[in-house]
């Protein structure tokens, strides 16, 4: 997968935990998903264990515990999967 | 943790005990008469929490229902006495407020010191939440109890959500995993439901279970799948209160 297909598919999945539909629109790598997305911190767990299922990859507790921007966690995933 | 951590963990635990032996006697005092909370069989409850903690002395975590601001001073009322409070310094559980709520003023940290509180930030740094871990682990390894509300928040429904909760007491139990976790089911018997503060005169139901969570997943599906098992616990003892009100069964209140 490209980093832009990961990027999607990453917008694509913390989509129905964020309560920010004006901040997805505009979301980029930049965009903070507890801040900006409004994602609930709870729920951000339950984001990366999706990743996990999705992209097929172990994420570690330090590795989910710097996940902070949307271009975060598509880094990770691509550091994973590449 | 080093070993300046350690210390001052300790220093505010003897610090919130000589409190209580302080404001202990007034806290029991504002319960009882100003605010007229009783419990359903309170002596039996207290027997109960006795028997389980005197079976499993070591690290616990008392995983609690979540409704009123006050639901931590209720259950501390309601699950010991005062005269072991004020003789036993691992009596008063440790609590984990959000630090925002208690970081305004000089005086709510100050309380939530003495209140034997080990403050969170949802969502900071890893150093805030490695820091916060820490010490968690510290005072569950040295045998203390940690009251957690496994929701993450106070329900609106008034009834727990077997979908939608925190994953806060199955990251507790990952991190001292012998710990003995208690579900402690607290409801009013009159207002009862979601509210800032129990009504007065209200009358508390009070169920507690041992529960013992299994997962053979590791890393967050593993604190998931304890946090599930946990609300479960919850739900059940729920489920099992009110289904006792739909019959009819009297409860007498004491206390």
């Amino acid at each position: 997968m490209t980093e832009a297909e990961v990027h999607a598919k990453v917008v694509e999945l913390i989509t129905p935990f964020s309560k920010n539909a004006e901040a997805l629109a505009n979301v980029s790598a930049e965009t903070d998903i507890l801040q900006d997305l409004q994602v609930n911190s709870a729920r951000l767990v339950d984001i990366v264990l999706e990743f996990e299922d999705q992209f097929d990859i172990e994420v570690e507790d330090e590795a989910a515990d710097n996940i902070r921007t949307v271009g975060d966690a598509v880094k990770l995933i691509v550091e994973k999967t590449g | 943790m080093g070993m300046r951590g350690r210390a001052a963990l300790e220093l505010q635990r003897l610090a919130s005990f000589g409190l209580l032996l302080l404001f202990g006697p007034i806290v029991v005092a504002l319960c009882r008469w100003r605010w007229g909370y009783r419990a359903v069989d309170l002596q039996g409850v207290r027997k109960r929490f006795a028997e389980i903690r005197s079976k499993h002395p070591g690290p616990m975590i008392l995983c609690t229902n979540h409704l009123t601001l006050i639901d931590s001073i209720v259950q501390g009322y309601i699950l010991m006495s005062l005269p072991r409070y004020m003789t036993q310094v691992s009596a008063l559980a440790w609590n984990l407020p959000e630090r925002k709520n208690f970081n305004q003023t000089l005086a709510w940290r100050i309380t939530c010191y003495l209140g034997r509180c080990i403050p969170v930030t949802r969502g900071g740094t890893l150093a805030q939440r490695n820091l916060a871990q820490d010490r968690m682990r510290y005072v569950l390894n040295r045998g203390d109890m940690i009251s957690i509300f496994p929701e993450g928040t106070r329900s609106r429904s008034g009834r727990v959500d077997p979908e939608y909760f925190s994953y806060g007491s199955g990251q507790l139990l990952r991190l001292v995993p012998e710990a003995t976790v208690v579900c402690v089911y607290l409801r009013g018997t009159q207002a009862g439901g979601f509210a800032n503060y129990p009504q007065r005169g209200e009358r508390f139901h009070v169920d507690l279970k041992v529960v013992t969570p299994t997962s053979e997943s590791r890393g967050l599906r593993l604190a998931r799948d304890y946090s599930r098992q946990i609300i479960a616990g919850l739900v059940e003892l729920e489920t099992q209160y009110f289904a006792s009100t739909e019959h009819g069964q009297n409860h007498e209140a004491s206390g």
